[in-house]
């Protein structure tokens, strides 16, 4: 990727994301009292003033597009082909759904029991080497956080429906 | 009373081995919890608060001064070892510390984060004990039209964190800033983009957003690539901090020490943002400044110079002025009262035996951290060991317990994930993290002391110039900005 | 939604397979959430209740402070536990009657709550600088009508908001919105930091929040709005000043439960209060700071913030304060 092509992209989308700010999200989502009496102590002041910035940084982003030189590929990158295709997408999606799925247990089974789901599925996600040992952690760790939390710190840690931890 | 006799009655408040234990336990408590992600220093005061009711005054107020100094430390060791700042101050630690410990020089940059704490919190404590009534009067003069200057000037510490592009760090702080309207309207009371949800209304959780622009695309970079690491000397091995280092990065430790006393007088500022202005400082002087953000130990040095120096220097308005400077003294403020003591100026009179106890305890405290962190070092090293593709999953579950106490919220945790993944669309179109924090930081106080200063006036913007400190503030913006549009004209890759 | 509505029918499933083999209440920690911020008046009266509290309930206390939205995030998340009595939440003045009296969005009224105490009394004093020249209300009156006064508060919806409006009003300001300026500050520190740095002119707040100023005589008290002098405070009372009705204007604390809390879960609340509040610490510790203390039951504590509440409303509703965005 070249910083051509990445801030034509930044900008296409940084300046869309401003209309869409100007045009829809503030006037739908930021409420101001009708009594406002100067325009400058307006909640929508605000809002409206970072949009237009946005907007003028997403010019900003195309502008420098298209100057010169700007077409040298970063030194860093690594190669556009990924030597396992599809797999990192997936890994990635996979990721999305564990968090997803914590976010769904937590209140349900407990943060306990999730954390520890979630310790083996990442590390069988990242294909560890010591499959034994992640599963030993994966119980001991969230068991030990749960012991500190909640007996050291005196946080409510959720207990969810099903196990209750002393 | 002469000073003698004040050091002399301090000297028997703090001269007997429970007052020096117990600001040792709260040392050992602070560095503990700052160490871990959530915990952060706040809440370890908080937690500690209870036990202090029963106490001798001077020892529940040293301990939890032990504790706070000891958590705003303990925060770098986390974010140096797994970039997961453990209070918000060391998130401009993070910046070069752990790069650092990615090349394998773990123990060279928690040894300076140490030393550097050190220093600064003796600049700090010293500062106090000096110009506390100077400093105080000074505070005092800070309106919302100084604070509005000041917080505009600290602003352009974007351009010194932003990277190889001015741009994409723009684009970085102003998406920052919009974040940050979240929540209900200072003035008014009315949402914004709340979409209806009570958890929304209190805008979103700083750390939550901390930890999930930091830690969370670390693990989701695991995903991508697991195999990534493999070949890199991650251990912490022999690498220490050697005495040059020290000597090489001291004038930056004690700028960022001074920026730290100055930033926490004032009340309402903190330390994240003084790490960040150390930092920024720090790059713009050093001669190293190509290797800033690469692992570059002058920064790790200046960033914990810059949050431990506001660890004393919060107490200035606090025992002066009875005013908290900032979260975790207006907790601590809560142990004076409980004991009947009522910091302000009358406190110097009537109760100068617990101050200059207070005074004794601080200057040894410095000493105390010191000792502490130098074991805690040694105690967390083995965190570098641990295989990567173990510990990710690790963190990323202690983030969810860290993260969830910090406001006993589930949402706070989605909220972590969400800022997980856009930290990571971030890093994957090298748009730089910093900014970003500290555009969320600054961004309402920018807001809300604007629309104070307007208040004020009654919409009459000659307020934001009303005396020589906003003149100064506006002034020093003024040359940052010139000195930025001319260097990046001068690189001859304009803005980019 | 659907998530939650889902999520109720699975508890609601396990509850009923958990079913009617009921011990006695309590049989394990019951969560106690602070809807404000560590260190706060809220937190430390909270705290400091803990105590003789956990000693006279038998089981653990788990203090949790759920902050945002001036009291709403945490009230909220007690609103939505199920009212078995094992998530309680520590009401406070601003998050329920203020709030709720200003606040047309708040996601919750006072019928979704049951209050099993109400604990503690915060008297509210309005202080001044002693250099503004400004020795009286009728002083600080005079100097509204010429323009330029200003009170500080911690924010939209506070108590100290409220206060500050109300007792303009009631000292004979026709409309306090417009003659004197409110400006919010992020939280009760910053409030009274405001008025000492001369951003504001006067605050108007719990007495515990201004007792060290007061002592240090960097700020002046015009008056306090209870019936009986507070200690420390060198100014009239409201009733000396013929202003009666501004013993409504008090802060207080409170335990709650949601709506639908058992009558013997609130019955119980009642009595461990009882032993509570006889704790001689606890009692020396809080009047230090300046609160009273004084023991309502479920009944007189429903009918004290109703009462306030609908005070409260009938100001907001006059002066037009009601915020409907």
């Amino acid at each position: 990727m070249s910083e051509k092509s990445l801030h034509l992209r930044l900008g296409i989308f940084t300046s869309l994301f401003a209309l869409f700010l100007v045009l829809f999200a503030i006037p739908t989502f930021v409420f101001a009292p009708s009594n406002v009496g100067n325009i400058i102590l307006s909640p929508l002041f605000w809002p409206y003033v970072l949009a237009g910035l946005t907007g003028v940084i997403g010019l900003g982003l195309l502008a420098s597009a298209f100057k010169p030189g700007a077409n040298v590929p970063f030194e860093d990158e690594e190669g556009t082909a990924h030597p396992e295709r599809a797999a990192p997408w997936l890994r990635l999606a996979a990721l999305g759904v564990i968090m997803v799925l914590v976010m769904f247990g937590l209140p349900r089974l407990g943060m306990v029991w999730t954390a520890m789901l979630a310790f083996a599925a990442c590390a069988f996600l990242f294909r560890t080497r010591h499959p034994i040992v992640a599963l030993v952690c994966a119980v001991i760790v969230p068991l030990l956080l749960y012991a500190f939390f909640a007996h050291v710190a005196g946080v409510a840690i959720p207990q969810g429906n099903f196990v209750r931890l002393p | 009373m002469s000073l003698m006799d004040s050091l002399a009655a301090g000297l028997s408040l703090v001269g007997n081995v429970e007052a020096f234990f117990m600001l040792f336990c709260g040392l050992v408590i602070g560095v503990i919890g700052g160490a871990i992600p959530g915990l952060s220093a706040t809440m370890a005061v908080a937690l500690t608060l209870p036990f202090t009711f029963s106490m001798a005054p001077i020892n529940g107020i040293l301990l939890l001064l032990g504790v706070y100094k000891g958590g705003i430390f303990g925060g770098s060791i986390p974010a140096i070892l797994i970039k997961t700042p453990g209070t918000p101050a060391s998130s401009a630690t993070i910046l070069d510390g752990h790069p650092m410990a990615e090349r394998g020089e773990a123990g060279r940059a928690l040894g300076m984060a140490l030393y550097a704490s050190c220093t600064a919190d003796a600049v700090s404590n010293l500062s106090l004990i000096l110009f506390a009534g100077w400093l105080a009067s000074f505070a005092l003069n800070f309106g919302p039209p100084e604070f509005f200057a000041l917080i505009l000037f600290s602003l352009t510490i974007i351009a010194g964190v932003s990277g190889e592009s001015l741009l994409r760090g723009a684009l970085s702080a102003l998406a920052g800033l919009l974040l940050a309207t979240v929540g209900l309207d200072l003035v008014y009371g009315t949402n914004r983009f709340t979409f209806g949800d009570p958890n929304m209304m209190g805008g979103l959780n700083f750390i939550a957003v901390l930890i999930g622009l930091f830690a969370i695309p670390e693990i989701i970079a695991m995903a991508w690539n697991p195999v990534a690491h493999l070949g890199r000397t991650r251990a912490l091995g022999k690498s220490k901090c050697t005495l040059a280092d020290y000597l090489g990065s001291f004038k930056s430790i004690i700028r960022g020490s001074m920026i730290g006393v100055f930033l926490g007088s004032i009340p309402g500022i903190g330390a994240a943002p003084s790490a960040f202005l150390s930092y920024s400082e720090a790059r713009r002087t050093s001669k190293n400044k190509a290797n800033f953000g690469k692992g570059e130990i002058e920064g790790v040095a200046a960033s914990e110079a810059g949050n431990n120096g506001v660890a004393g220097a919060t107490l200035i308005p606090l025992l002066a002025l009875g005013v908290p400077g900032d979260v975790i003294t207006a907790i601590i403020i809560g142990a004076f009262m409980v004991h009947g003591l009522q910091p302000g100026p009358m406190m110097f009179i009537l109760n100068v035996d617990i101050i200059y106890g207070l005074f004794i305890g601080l200057i040894v405290s410095s000493v105390f951290l010191l000792l502490v962190g130098s074991v805690a070092i040694r105690g967390f090293k083995f965190v570098a060991d641990v295989p990567k593709r173990i510990l990710m999953p690790g963190v990323l579950v202690l983030c969810i317990y860290g993260v969830y106490a910090v406001n006993n919220n589930i949402f706070d945790v989605g909220v972590m994930f969400v800022m997980g993944w856009v930290g990571y669309i971030m890093m994957r179109n090298r748009i730089p993290a910093a900014p970003f924090l500290i555009a969320f930081i600054l961004g309402p106080l920018l807001e809300d002391n604007f629309r104070q200063s307007m208040l004020m006036s009654g919409s009459d913007p000659l307020i934001l110039f009303r005396g020589p400190i906003t003149w100064f503030f506006w002034l020093l913006t003024a040359i940052t900005v010139f000195a930025i549009t001319r260097s990046t004209l001068r690189k001859r890759v304009p803005l980019s | 939604m659907k998530l939650r509505t889902l999520g109720s029918v699975l508890a609601l499933g396990v509850g009923l397979i958990a079913g009617p083999a009921l011990a006695e209440y309590p049989e394990r920690p019951i969560n106690m959430i602070i809807p404000y911020g560590a260190g706060g008046a809220t937190d430390i009266s909270a705290r400091t209740i803990a105590e003789p509290l956990g000693s006279a309930v038998g089981e653990a206390l788990v203090m949790a402070n759920v902050t945002g939205a001036g009291g709403a995030t945490g009230s909220v998340a007690v609103q939505n536990a199920k009212p078995d009595g094992y998530t309680m939440l520590f009401a406070r003045v601003g998050s329920h009657s203020v709030n709720p009296a200003m606040k047309a969005t708040l996601p919750y009224t006072l019928d979704d709550f049951r209050f099993v105490t109400v604990y503690e009394i915060n008297p509210v004093a309005c202080a001044v600088r002693p250099d503004s020249g400004i020795d009286s209300m009728d002083a600080l009156v005079a100097k509204v009508a010429e323009g330029g006064v200003s009170y500080s508060s911690s924010g939209v919806g506070s108590l100290l908001h409220l206060a500050g409006a109300m007792v303009l009003k009631e000292f004979g300001v026709e409309d306090p919105l417009s003659q004197a300026t409110h400006i919010p500050q992020q939280g009760g520190g910053a409030a009274a930091t405001a008025v000492l740095n001369g951003t504001a002119t006067f605050i108007c707040t719990n007495s515990s929040a201004l007792a060290s100023f007061v002592s240090n005589g960097q700020l002046k008290p015009l008056m306090v709005t209870t019936a009986e002098p507070v200690v420390g405070f060198d100014a009239p009372t409201a009733n000396d000043l013929g202003k009666p009705a501004l013993n409504q204007l008090v802060g207080w604390t409170g335990i709650a439960g949601p709506d639908g809390l058992p009558d013997d879960v609130a019955t119980k609340w009642g009595e461990w209060m009882a032993a509570a509040t006889e704790d001689e610490t606890f009692r020396s510790t809080m009047e230090a700071r300046g609160s009273v203390i004084e023991l309502m039951d479920p009944e007189e504590a429903n009918a004290f913030i109703l009462e306030q509440y609908n005070t409260f409303r009938a100001l907001v509703d006059e002066l037009g304060m009601r915020i409907e965005g």
